[in-house]
């Protein structure tokens, strides 16, 4: 409806009325005059304008409908698929399929589809949200959310003719009536809101980007624990103090009185080294003492009991002792090539440092007091003396030195299980014996075994005395 | 526009043949437009200041004890066995319940075509969605790891492999509390764009009528639009209306489908949806007096108001007393000797205390409702809806507390004892509700401005009727 190239797209003819009632009677007069494109525009939705406009019913409700049927559906299929098929649940043999007890969420899901279908179905029928539309230009149309009412011609209609509105509305009663041209504002979406908009963008890939960093970048450092999920134990170490016992230690000690699980492996005998029975008959007092300071785990009262004391005073008191307790003579434990290994292992581990692999009592804590000349050293015992063979030194005894110490030598009961310090007993007579053995001593049906390997042993260390006076010699040449 | 008030400002007065007003006043439409906008636009208040700190402070503090609590975990509150739903499910449940007096009042209340619902309805329903979301808090932080509480929904995971148990009622309740926070959002924000469009047009900054005209999705008041609205209007109000009373009978299977006793009664479901309604009137009320007061809406909303949700009070208070008096009933006519005890143990065991409050604050504060006086009276209705609130605060308690601290194995007894960290999430929970609130008073139109007007229009109506009758003459 321009009449020139430069004058501004009509949109329509806009018409503003001040009550209902007046709006309602004009909007009957278009209605009857034969305008369809028209609207109308109410801060309140007024009661019998879709009757005077002519506005059909909406579809609205069947949308709503459908959706909440789709929502029924949706919910009864996950349920039936997810715990009736897909993973299912055993509780006390009940259904897997249960439909009472899926009708809870079969009902939630049903009204909030419906509902979704109600509010978006809604918007989207209104064509809302559009935030640019022409009838905005009017400069009096702010009052339309107000409290006035507006009516609207759109340009669209086939009866629409600006000349014959204008006159058909002023008829109605409306002293404001204004053409609804193009809206001249510019278009484009202010700047400001680009840079916002575009920082925003901008800004929220940076957590992406990096998190798809981290995914491809081998790193020395752990993963960074935002929430811990239990993956650390506040559980102590071994070694590591704590407040919550008055000694401030972590690893705790063995209640007395009790064993601990795995460590109770035979009789008292197999525990002390000493024939608790006999003990008993020969001095009561003494074998109650010892018994009393094994249970309560009093270590050192065990040592007091059993070990030879350092001081001359009390020399005849340490033969005493050595004398008077009934040891246990046997090793109590099967000695097999397992136990020997076993003792090998222990005593390499516990002993050999300060006793030497051979037993010699020269090992490096020895050789380095030695060195240093630490007069209050006592040097360590050598194995191979006859006073500590098992004719003189009983297998009980010995178990009960590895335990509770000796002299310098601490017990060593807190750190070597009892099987181990039997082991380790095995083992010392084994190497007591590989040092002062004859050919005699070896069963027969091994003889020649061991005569083929002390001869290939002796070939071996000829060649090898050979090679090391050539080299010798060699070097001499040069 | 002028308008004859036949009861003058008293519209408490029932006068045969009339129906009373609900705007008072020589009320025009933009008189109510400028009455509910002056509420967002003037300066705020020193009141109002004060009081968002005070309630922003609160939710700071509920906001650093729920760091505390991930970081050190869930011992830090007073649950201990054998008491596993101490506070945290006795405040999920009270601010739930509270929760179920916005949806009532515009879906219900909108079904039955009660037009006293529209000066309330708005703020109604913004306290339904805050109080909502108060109680969404408790069950997710109460999942001891509340950073996975996303396990609840069935989504397929690879790190799980498995789903989840629909046959359980704590499942369902994930269902019913997030579908009515949805749908009472979706309800509240659609009933809110028409006023937001009236927020936008009078917007004299270029800022504030850009996120207005935002908010407001273009609306224009277009009566095409206002037919389809209106219908979804009234489709999601017949959704909504079921939906609320859903919602808290769900709730109440959590506790009704187990076997504790003192929880597994039939009647869980009408009890907690009436106790419900109870408290959220109740709620609504003790903010809506003190609010009409400082934003001046005392005209739209009127005693007669007031009124009327005292009564719904009564009517909902005594269907609760009602509710004890038949539990009791049933405890001794089954013949279960262990719900007997349990029901004794409610009324005379060590949390004696805990329900006689809630018999008196629940049962028989609103039974003053009956005396007209003061049930029209601001004041004594705030008194006595505070004390229903801490009745029914109580009421959760009593229920979830004194079932689980003495259940079937007495060697098992124990007391419960609540934390500081307990006591400071209830009343961080009450900052987080204020803080909601106190910014929807000031950014948002606290009174349905489109309602209000089509009510006022109608009065018009009658009276221009009224008036022509009497002219007309026979």
């Amino acid at each position: 409806m321009s009449d020139t190239k430069s004058e501004k797209i009509v949109h329509g003819m806009m018409a503003e009325f001040t009550t209902v009632d007046s709006l309602l009677s004009a909007c009957r007069r278009i209605r009857d005059a034969g305008y369809t494109k028209t609207d109308a525009f109410t801060p309140f939705p007024v009661h019998g304008i879709d009757k005077a406009l002519g506005i059909k019913p909406t579809v609205l409700p069947w949308i709503c409908f459908f959706a909440g049927i789709t929502g029924t559906c949706i919910a009864l299929t996950m349920e039936i698929w997810m715990n009736g098929i897909d993973y299912r649940y055993i509780i006390s043999g009940k259904p897997f399929i249960s439909l009472p007890a899926f009708i809870p969420v079969a009902f939630e899901l049903t009204i909030l589809l419906a509902s979704f279908g109600a509010f978006f179905g809604m918007w989207a029928l209104n064509g809302l949200p559009r935030f640019s539309n022409p009838v905005f230009t009017d400069p009096r149309f702010d009052r339309a959310t107000d409290d006035r009412f507006f009516l609207y011609i759109d340009a669209k209609d086939d009866r629409y003719d600006a000349a014959g509105v204008r006159s058909l509305l002023t008829d109605t009663g409306s002293d404001y009536i204004n053409e609804v041209v193009e809206d001249d504002s510019p278009k484009a979406v202010p700047r400001p809101i680009y840079m916002i908009w575009g920082a925003a963008v901008a800004a929220s890939i940076i957590p992406l980007l990096c998190v798809l960093l981290m995914r491809v970048t081998n790193s020395s450092q752990p993963r960074f624990h935002i929430f811990p999920d239990m993956d650390f134990s506040p559980a102590k170490d071994a070694q590591q103090t704590t407040s919550l016992f008055g000694d401030n230690r972590a690893m705790r000690p063995d209640v007395p009185g009790t064993v601990a699980r795995g460590q109770l492996i035979g009789s008292l005998d197999v525990m002390t080294g000493i024939d608790v029975d006999s003990l008993q008959a020969m001095n009561a007092p003494r074998a109650e003492r010892l018994v009393a300071a094994f249970m309560q785990d009093d270590q050192a009262a065990v040592a007091e009991e059993v070990t030879e004391v350092a001081t001359e005073e009390e020399e005849q008191a340490e033969a005493s002792v050595m004398q008077t307790t009934p040891w246990v003579k046997d090793n109590p434990l099967t000695v097999d090539q397992a136990l020997l290994s076993r003792g090998q292992l222990q005593f390499g581990v516990y002993c050999s440092v300060c006793h030497g692999m051979d037993g010699r009592g020269n090992g490096l804590v020895n050789q380095r007091a030695q060195e240093r000349g630490f007069d209050t050293w006592v040097p360590p015992s050598n194995m191979h003396e006859d006073t500590l063979y098992s004719d003189k030194y009983p297998d009980g005894k010995l178990f009960s030195t590895i335990s509770n110490g000796i002299r310098k030598m601490p017990g060593y009961a807190g750190q070597i299980t009892v099987q181990d310090r039997w082991a380790i007993v095995a083992y010392v007579r084994a190497l007591q014996l590989s040092q002062n053995a004859s050919l005699d001593s070896v069963p027969a049906s091994r003889k020649d075994e061991v005569s083929q390997a002390v001869e290939s042993a002796k070939k071996e260390l000829q060649r090898q005395a050979e090679e090391a006076a050539q080299a010798a010699a060699a070097r001499e040449e040069k | 526009m002028s308008l004859a008030i036949p009861n003058g400002l008293d519209n408490t007065v029932e006068r045969p043949g009339e129906r009373a007003p609900l705007v008072l006043g020589e009320t025009t439409f933009h008189d109510i437009t400028e009455s509910v906008c002056q509420v967002a636009e003037r300066k705020p208040s020193a009141g109002w200041v004060g009081g968002f700190l005070i309630a922003f402070a609160l939710l700071q503090m509920l906001g650093l004890l729920i760091l505390y609590l991930i970081y050190t975990g869930v011992g830090v509150w007073g649950n201990r066995a054998p008491i596993f739903w101490g506070w945290p499910i006795v405040n999920f449940v009270f601010w739930v319940g509270i929760g179920h007096a916005g949806t009532l009042i515009s879906a219900i209340l909108y079904l039955f075509r009660q037009e006293w619902r529209t000066s309330i309805n708005r703020a109604a329903e913004a306290m339904t969605i805050f109080a909502v979301a108060c109680a969404g808090t408790f069950p997710g932080i109460h999942v001891g790891r509340a950073w996975l509480a996303f396990w609840l929904a069935p989504y397929p995971s690879l790190n799980l492999w498995m789903w989840p148990q629909f046959r359980s009622p704590l499942l369902w309740d994930v269902f019913a509390v997030s579908t009515y926070g949805t749908v009472s959002l979706l309800f509240w924000y659609m009933g809110m764009v028409p006023d937001l469009a009236t927020f936008r047009d009078r917007s004299k900054n270029k800022w504030r009528r850009m996120i207005y005209g935002i908010l407001c999705l273009g609306w224009s008041g277009s009566s095409r639009h206002w037919m389809r609205y209106e219908k979804a209007y009234a489709i999601l109000a017949a959704l909504a209306a079921p939906l609320v009373l859903s919602v808290h009978t769900i709730v109440s299977f959590d506790f009704a489908v187990s076997q504790v006793p003192g929880w597994h009664t039939t009647i869980f479901p009408p009890y907690f949806v009436a106790g419900a309604i109870f408290s959220g009137f109740a709620m609504v009320l003790t903010l809506m007096i003190p609010a009409r007061k400082m934003l001046n809406l005392e005209k739209l909303i009127t005693i007669r108001h007031l009124e009327n949700m005292c009564k719904i009070i009564l009517a909902t208070g005594t269907l609760v007393g009602l509710a004890y008096g038949t539990e009791f009933f049933i405890a001794w006519y089954g013949q279960v000797p262990a719900e007997q005890f349990a029901f004794v143990n409610r009324a005379f065991g060590p949390y004696w205390w805990a329900y006689w409050t809630m018999v008196s604050c629940n049962v028989i504060s609103p039974q003053l409702f009956w005396f007209k006086k003061l049930r029209t009276t601001p004041w004594t209705i705030v008194v006595i809806c505070i004390f229903v609130n801490i009745g029914m605060w109580f009421e959760r308690f009593v229920i979830t507390i004194t079932s689980l601290s003495r259940d079937y194995l007495p060697s098992a007894w124990a007391y419960f004892s609540p934390t500081w960290v307990d006591w400071g999430m209830l009343i961080g929970s009450f900052g987080l509700f204020f803080t909601l609130f106190l910014l929807f008073c000031r950014t948002l139109p606290v009174i349905n401005m489109a309602e209000v007007k089509s009510t006022l229009a109608k009065q018009h109506h009658m009276a221009h009727a009224a008036a022509e009758h009497s002219e007309g003459g026979h």
